[in-house]
């Protein structure tokens, strides 16, 4: 029996799943195989990970200041039986 | 007494070197729940008053991280969510609504998410993008492209099917392709495939 060539939503759906582990090792085999066989698989792949790339280092990220780490010290040393 | 005091003293080294390292990331999930600096704060600060409160339940060298999350999670939907002052009263029917657009397509590369979208896109968009979406997309992102928690620690820490976890994701990064596709729509540019 012929396997039914991958849609490029099925891929999508794939190389999310790739890009965040979530595949078998077979399953991992498999998509890079198709991904050899179609560069516009290639391309798909290399935009989802600038996607998520992207969310990482653009994310407004919260330093917690010393002034945060102290309060948060004393008060739980102030809770603190001992 | 004194084995009283030794194991604070342990308690107090797990809090130095596994759960104190975890603030700026608890901090910026806060952050993006609570729209507010100071909400947030406080948030982080009574996340770790429960943690320390219940470290005995912790396993030293587990997985600290995922742990934090969840009592900070909890305390976010115990606490803090009636309060919120961003617009959590929206929450329930933007959820219908995103809900209720069954099959949802995932986006196409080819439909113009090419990499200058993001590279023309600055750090406010993808923060507004993010912000816009409902809690229960914006917090499954947040943990999976933010933290790097895998489906079963997201699953987890807020209690819901894996399965949830991965559907809400896909539709959460569907919404911010659109976003930032949008915007660079409007900051002119133009997808020529």
């Amino acid at each position: 029996m012929v396997k039914s060539p991958i849609t490029n939503d099925e891929f999508i759906k794939k190389v999310g799943l790739f890009l965040d582990n979530e595949l078998s090792d077979k399953e991992s085999r498999d998509l890079l195989r198709e991904i050899q066989t179609n560069p516009a698989f290639m391309h798909i792949l290399k935009e989802e990970q600038t996607f998520r790339e992207f969310i990482k280092t653009k994310i407004d990220r919260r330093k917690p200041s010393p002034a945060l780490i102290a309060s948060i010290k004393d008060k739980i040393k102030a809770s603190s039986p001992i | 007494m004194v084995a009283q005091a030794t194991q604070s003293m342990n308690y107090d080294r797990i809090l130095e070197e596994e759960l104190l390292p975890q603030a700026e990331a608890l901090l910026t999930f806060a952050y993006h729940l609570t729209y507010n600096q100071q909400d947030a704060e406080d948030l982080v600060q009574e996340t770790y008053m429960k943690a320390y409160k219940a470290i005995d339940k912790y396993i030293e060298g587990t997985n600290a991280k995922a742990w934090l999350f969840k009592i900070l999670k909890n305390t976010f939907i115990n606490d803090y969510r009636r309060k919120s002052r961003g617009p959590a009263m929206k929450e329930l029917d933007e959820v219908i609504a995103y809900q209720n657009r069954e099959n949802t397509p995932y986006i196409s590369a080819h439909a113009g998410l090419a990499e200058e979208t993001y590279e023309s896109a600055m750090g406010d968009e993808v923060t507004m993008a993010i912000n816009k979406l409902s809690m229960n997309f914006r917090e499954v992102l947040l943990l999976s492209d933010v933290e790097d928690f895998s489906y079963e620690e997201i699953s987890k820490i807020l209690d819901i099917p894996i399965g949830t976890v991965r559907s809400r994701l896909n539709r959460a990064r569907n919404a911010v392709k659109e976003d930032l596709q949008l915007y660079a729509q409007s900051m002119g540019f133009k997808d020529n495939r």
